[in-house]
């Protein structure tokens, strides 16, 4: 009897693997393949086939379609990351030792804030963005982004800080150092994978945005989902453009999932506030 | 140690350092909320005001552009396919995370589970516009990569016309999104069985004979009603803004069929320069929302302080 059913379970398992290894690499396969053909190929319609000869010239031309926005991308992210990470992990430090009252108001006005649909902060944002003339330079998504971000990256670095020993704060204290020593001397060093694991989410978030990209970017920043979205639209047949396009694009956040994996599983739990 | 003494004793030895302190910790995330709370009273008011056009208005006119919203058959259209992404968004992805998360944790199969992860896991790190641009090209009804196989197997009863058949489009967006979000949700499931009382009350339940399925849905199910909440009402969430697979795969057509509250808001604002309509679109998203994270917030807040 517990053998027979030993036995289902592997077959169901098995079973699941192979649907799902179809069903998540078809995707990406497909992609891969149709990149490295001409339009000629593609139009023979053997998607599942790769050409017999790898046409690496649609990335040179992809890359040089999409090579300014990347380098935005790229600038806009990480400024993003590291000022959403070190403001973020000031404000959820605070959230996560206070237990006054007024810790707890900003906690709820954080919590309603974590998750706010971009459409209701829209128009104001470009009027303030367009007056300020801040739109036309990186700085004006910059500070979008960041003023977007803040929330959630209080909350994850505050998730993490929670989960953290109180006993060295109180040694450090003891020992005469104020809260601010205490917590770039002592706090920071050990919270080092808590900033990894925010950083990694909070640069996926701003590199995959698209809303707030397509609205406030001028030609001189446009972000790259900006310029692929574009991409898809003027060179609508030539899907070995568009898809090429469209991996050069996905390199450097797949780079760090794959490297990063841990942290990020780890920024996604503290999302679901697990700590 | 008593906390109400230790907080006495804190209070009188509050100085002007830890004053300073406390400004430096809170003043940037103080500040940008209070740019983001600015905002969000700002949209609320110019949906109540007269503009269209590009350039602001802010005369007040009340609930007019409200009155002409919900006259709008678009507005009603966007609200019915918001209903579904959040539907059929949420809980078959739910559902299917709970079987492969379960099944993950029961079946031995060495070295397999990290790769299922990665593999359902990395579409979390790509972009709605990159999976937008590559489903568009599966779905392609006549040139596409499904009808092609399917035709090529010789199974072209099951070709379908996808995004182009305005009465099933939706579903078809909805689908990617399905995909996009399941490994994320698996994650959070498999997180939350991996507490020691709910392990220990599988083992009871198995010692007492209970089948898998039945584990699954009476022992683990109401014990991970948490994780079940927070996963539920990020996707909710995430269902509610969809803007970008509608964007870049249909483009809100055939006709307005596949049009979400989102998509509509931008056209209105961005294309149309309704401002004042696409502001109370905002407005209605906001509320849709923020109805969805009551639940969440309180679930936080409750673990937070606790």
């Amino acid at each position: 009897m517990r053998r027979r059913r030993l036995n289902t379970l592997t077959i169901l398992a098995l079973g699941t693997l192979v649907v799902l290894t179809f069903a998540y690499m078809l995707p990406i396969y497909v992609m891969l393949v149709a990149s490295l053909k001409t339009p000629l190929e593609i139009s023979q319609r053997r998607y599942l086939v790769p050409s017999s000869h790898l046409h690496f010239e649609n990335y040179t031309q992809a890359f040089t379609l999409v090579r300014q926005a990347l380098v935005n991308s790229t600038i806009i992210s990480f400024a993003v990351t590291l000022l959403a990470a070190f403001f973020g992990s000031l404000g959820g430090y605070w959230l996560s030792r206070s237990r006054s009252t007024f810790a707890k108001v900003l906690f709820i006005l954080v919590g309603i804030a974590l998750y706010l649909p971009y459409q209701v902060v829209l128009i104001p944002l470009v009027q303030i963005m367009a007056k300020t003339r801040l739109a036309l330079t990186h700085l004006g998504l910059i500070l979008s982004y960041l003023i977007l971000n803040m929330p959630l990256a209080s909350v994850l670095m505050g998730t993490f800080f929670l989960s953290m020993p109180r006993e060295l704060e109180e040694a450090a204290e003891v020992d005469g150092a104020n809260k601010l020593q205490t917590f770039f001397y002592v706090i920071t060093p050990m919270a080092l994978p808590a900033y990894a694991s925010t950083a990694i989410i909070i640069f996926t978030q701003v590199w995959n945005e698209f809303l707030l990209a397509l609205t406030l970017s001028t030609p001189k920043t446009t972000t790259i989902q900006v310029k692929l979205a574009e991409v898809k639209g003027s060179f609508v047949a030539l899907y070995n453009i568009q898809m090429a396009a469209a991996l050069i694009s996905v390199i450097i956040p797949l780079l760090f999932f794959l490297a990063l994996g841990r942290y990020f599983i780890r920024g996604i739990l503290a999302g679901a506030l697990k700590g | 140690m008593n906390h109400l003494e230790r907080w006495q004793r804190k209070w009188r030895r509050l100085t002007w350092g830890d004053v300073i302190s406390t400004i430096i910790f809170l003043l940037p995330l103080l500040i940008f909320l209070v740019i983001l709370y600015g905002m969000l009273a700002w949209t609320f008011y110019v949906s109540m005001a007269d503009w269209r056009g590009t350039a602001p208005n802010y005369t007040f006119v009340g609930l007019k552009w409200y009155k002409l919203m919900f006259s709008l058959d678009r507005f009603w259209v966007d609200v019915r396919n918001n209903l579904k992404w959040m539907i059929l968004g949420v809980l078959p992805t739910t559902f299917v995370a709970l079987l492969l998360a379960y099944l993950l944790e029961i079946a031995s199969l060495p070295g397999t589970e990290s790769y299922i992860r990665t593999l359902i896991l990395y579409p979390v790190a790509m972009s709605f516009v990159v999976t937008g641009t590559i489903w568009s090209w599966m779905y392609q009804p006549d040139k596409g990569v499904f009808n092609t196989i399917l035709r090529a197997l010789g199974l072209d009863f099951l070709t379908g016309r996808f995004t182009t058949d305005p009465a099933t489009a939706t579903y078809w967006l909805i689908l990617i999104f399905v995909w996009q979000y399941l490994g994320f949700a698996v994650i959070i499931l498999q997180s939350s069985f991996r507490t020691a009382e709910l392990q220990e009350m599988i083992e009871a339940a198995t010692v007492d004979g209970a089948g898998r399925l039945r584990i699954l849905f009476s022992v683990i199910v109401p014990n991970i009603r948490g994780g079940m909440l927070i996963l539920i009402s990020l996707l909710l969430i995430s269902a509610l803004k969809v803007f970008d697979i509608v964007y870049v795969v249909t483009f809100g057509g055939p006709g307005y069929s596949t049009d979400v509250l989102a998509f509509f808001m931008f056209i209105a604002t961005f294309q149309q320069h309704l401002v004042a309509l696409g502001a109370g679109l905002g407005v209605i998203i906001f509320l849709l929302a923020f109805v969805v994270v009551i639940p969440y917030t309180i679930y936080a807040f409750r673990k937070w302080f606790e």
